[in-house]
């Protein structure tokens, strides 16, 4: 009897233990997890994005100054970096993403705050926010690249860079000056002028520099930027899609050059 | 002002750094010194333009090197040492080369009698950009960060560990007390920081037969904000150098040895800083027992519309920190106010300070003022992406031996040009607003000062 009682006691700490893991790795959107975000918002967050998350933090301008980028408004539309189709708000995964990987040349990665306190972060963040709460957006499948890259599928993707017009903003080759960067065409939806990426620079590639990333920027696009989703031009065009994220990764000349 | 030849000697002047520093630096990118390196962040992440820190690069400072509300020392601090590539050892070093490449001086009065000949005259001369930096810094491991700059004054000649200290932050709870050991600069969190100008400090020209504990004579004042100044005329250190009145000193110091801790352990709207330093205004070393003590509070208001302001007091006590003319000990004491507003582009600061002389000896009694004050307003705007157009003003009314101390009122206006974000060319204007004619010392004689340069960090 005792020894069946010291089992389920066993079994039952270790279900506790999964079930406060879990509730550490995300917790539940509750006052409290609200509360404690605020605190890690005001000490990390508040001081670009402002203390209503509206992007307005006393260092907030100097990140663009005159220019974009300025740090994400929360309680507006058109956030960037999503798996989601064009319009939708971003998955708590998108924004756990963000905040753990930085943005590459204007935000840091915040790496060092414990996953528990970042995902408190987005708890709060999202509650700036009321369109957050009418349901949890579908994120797009983002698939595993389905055959490594070759001279041809390059070749092909360079063919399918020209005629999706990319050139016309990150040029010909790739280097962010195509005719409409050049012109000062290019501007965010705060109508602030905004350059195009240059593609041959990994660290200009905001939404991260892997073969899934590139996917996941053409699909989805970059909202509030020119960077318009590709997801319908390149629907059922798989191929399509991979040699062109190949063709865009061979522009940069950096080690580890097809990192999946 | 100037003449013909040498507005044409500043002007190509002017127009050969700008050329050389467009064909080095062809265009446009993110600067990339060690912090920004490390973190993989644009230089005005931390900066409202180098050198200069907002609100961002103000508390990544007092979290010792740590992005703010994270306590674990950054991506490299976490790295075994055998693991560390040459990428890792550029996120800790970094370098400044800033100075000017032509400077002008116009005086009232040239070679004046009794002053170094040759150094008081009107002219335009090149020069070499006076100071060159290497600092190491960052974080060893979580809450433990450093700090080294080892200066070259190329003008001067020599090279020495300018400051280089040791912190161990978010001791008790986060942001409760940041400890810092070491040779640092006092002036560090509140309003308006002693070492991040946009108008530089110009350093005095101090006569060359200047002996210890003797009179000493001015060759051409400093320019540097008047609040920080030493201020009184007539004061010396231990070993009886001269204590220039412009030289940047006490809580103002650009460099002291000691303790301090400051932190934030009410929240976001409070700063504390205290501390004790050796302040005998030496470099490293203590030739005085008594210790100097500070203490400061800095109150920040607005946390969104991109504005941010705050306003500091502090109060510095020091204990035989100075001497007179007659060797014997003053207490030389400090007082301030400060304060800094930033709205967008618009980044306004002030200080002011009071020095108070205690425990006049009685050798120098009548003799002596033992009160001095320093008024400092300055103004920079972010008129464009990559330029920055200041403007400083600053009023000494100086305290000392009455037959020698004489109160200056100079303006500072600056225009800076951003190559790069850690690239910039500048020009700059001071001027004298007091009149020539109340005399031929030194803070009247110069009248005008012209300088063009560069500043930069990689």
């Amino acid at each position: 009897m005792s020894k069946r009682i010291t089992v389920l006691a066993a079994v039952l700490i270790f279900l506790a233990g999964e079930t406060s893991g879990v509730l550490a790795m995300k917790p539940e959107e509750t006052r409290a997890a609200r509360e404690k975000g605020k605190i890690i918002y005001e000490r990390s967050c508040m001081l670009c994005h402002g203390e209503d998350g509206k992007g307005d933090g006393p260092a907030g301008w100097f990140i663009g100054r005159f220019s974009s980028p300025h740090p994400r408004d929360f309680t507006a539309e058109n956030y960037k970096f999503r798996s989601t189709a064009s319009g939708d708000l971003p998955t708590d995964q998108d924004l756990f993403r963000t905040v753990t990987q930085g943005i590459p040349g204007y935000m840091p990665s915040f790496s060092g705050l414990a996953e528990e306190e970042r995902w408190a972060a987005i708890v709060y963040v999202k509650s700036l926010n009321p369109m957050f709460k009418e349901g949890q957006p579908t994120p797009m499948a983002i698939p595993e690249p389905p055959y490594p890259p070759s001279d041809a599928s390059i070749e092909n993707g360079r063919k399918l860079y020209f005629k999706y017009s990319c050139h016309s903003c990150h040029g010909d080759n790739g280097y962010g000056d195509g005719p409409e960067s050049i012109k000062g065409n290019l501007k965010d939806a705060r109508g602030l002028p905004i350059s195009a990426g240059n593609l041959s620079d990994r660290s200009s590639l905001k939404n991260g520099a892997t073969s899934r990333d590139i996917y996941r920027s053409l699909m989805t696009g970059l909202d509030g930027t020119p960077m318009p989703s590709f997801a319908d031009s390149l629907n059922g065009k798989e191929k399509e899609a991979w040699d062109l994220v190949y063709y865009i990764l061979s522009l940069s000349s950096e080690r580890g050059f097809f990192r999946w | 002002m100037l003449n013909r030849l040498s507005r044409a000697v500043v002007a190509s002047g002017v127009l050969a750094t700008s050329i050389l520093s467009l064909f080095v630096m062809p265009d446009p990118a993110h600067a990339i010194p060690a912090f920004a390196r490390k973190y993989n962040v644009n230089c005005t992440t931390c900066h409202t333009a180098p050198p200069i820190l907002n609100h961002y690069g103000q508390r990544f400072l007092e979290n010792g090197y740590q992005l703010p509300g994270t306590e674990d020392g950054g991506i490299t601090g976490k790295r075994k040492l055998g693991d560390l590539t040459l990428d890792d050892v550029t996120n800790y070093i970094g370098f400044r080369l800033v100075g000017n490449v032509v400077r002008n001086w116009s005086f009232k009065n040239q070679n004046p009698a009794g002053l170094d000949p040759g150094v008081i005259e009107n002219k335009t001369e090149f020069t070499f950009p006076e100071n060159f930096v290497l600092f190491a810094g960052g974080t060893v491991t979580k809450n433990v960060g450093f700090m080294i700059e080892l200066g070259h004054d190329v003008e001067a000649g020599g090279a020495a560990v300018e400051r280089g200290f040791v912190t161990f932050n978010n001791i008790g709870r986060h942001d409760l007390v940041h400890l810092r050991v070491g040779r640092f600069d006092p002036n560090t969190y509140s309003s308006y920081a002693t070492v991040r100008q946009q108008l530089g400090d110009v350093g005095e020209s101090v006569a060359s037969t200047c002996a210890a504990f003797l009179p000493c004579s001015l060759n051409r004042v400093g320019l540097a904000p008047s609040a920080f100044a030493t201020k009184f005329y007539g004061l010396y250190d231990r070993s009886g150098n001269y204590l220039s009145p412009f030289g940047a000193s006490l809580y103002n110091s650009g460099a002291e040895v000691g303790v301090d801790i400051h932190g934030r352990p009410f929240g976001d709207w409070f700063l504390y800083q205290v501390g004790v330093v050796n302040g005998a205004n030496e470099a490293l070393g203590d030739s005085n027992k008594g210790k100097d003590v500070y203490g400061m509070v800095r109150l920040d208001f607005a946390r969104s519309k991109n504005f941010a302001a705050n306003v500091s007091g502090f109060a510095y006590i020091g204990n035989s920190n100075a001497k007179v003319l007659s060797m014997d000990d003053v207490n030389w004491n400090r007082y301030g106010v400060s304060a800094r507003a930033t709205y967008k582009m618009i980044d306004l600061y002030a200080a002011f300070a009071i020095d108070k002389i205690n425990k006049t000896p009685a050798s120098v009694a009548g003799l002596f003022d033992t009160t001095a004050t320093g008024l400092t307003i300055g103004a920079d705007a972010y008129v464009t992406d990559r330029a920055v157009l200041s403007v400083r003003y600053d009023n000494l009314d100086a305290g000392g031996m009455l037959d020698q101390r004489k109160s200056t009122t100079f303006i500072g206006v600056q225009a800076k040009y951003y190559v790069r974000t850690n690239i910039a060319l500048f020009v700059r204007d001071d001027f004298n607003i007091r009149k020539s004619e109340d005399g031929d010392s030194a803070g009247r004689n110069l009248r005008n000062a012209f300088f063009s340069g560069v500043d930069i960090v990689f």
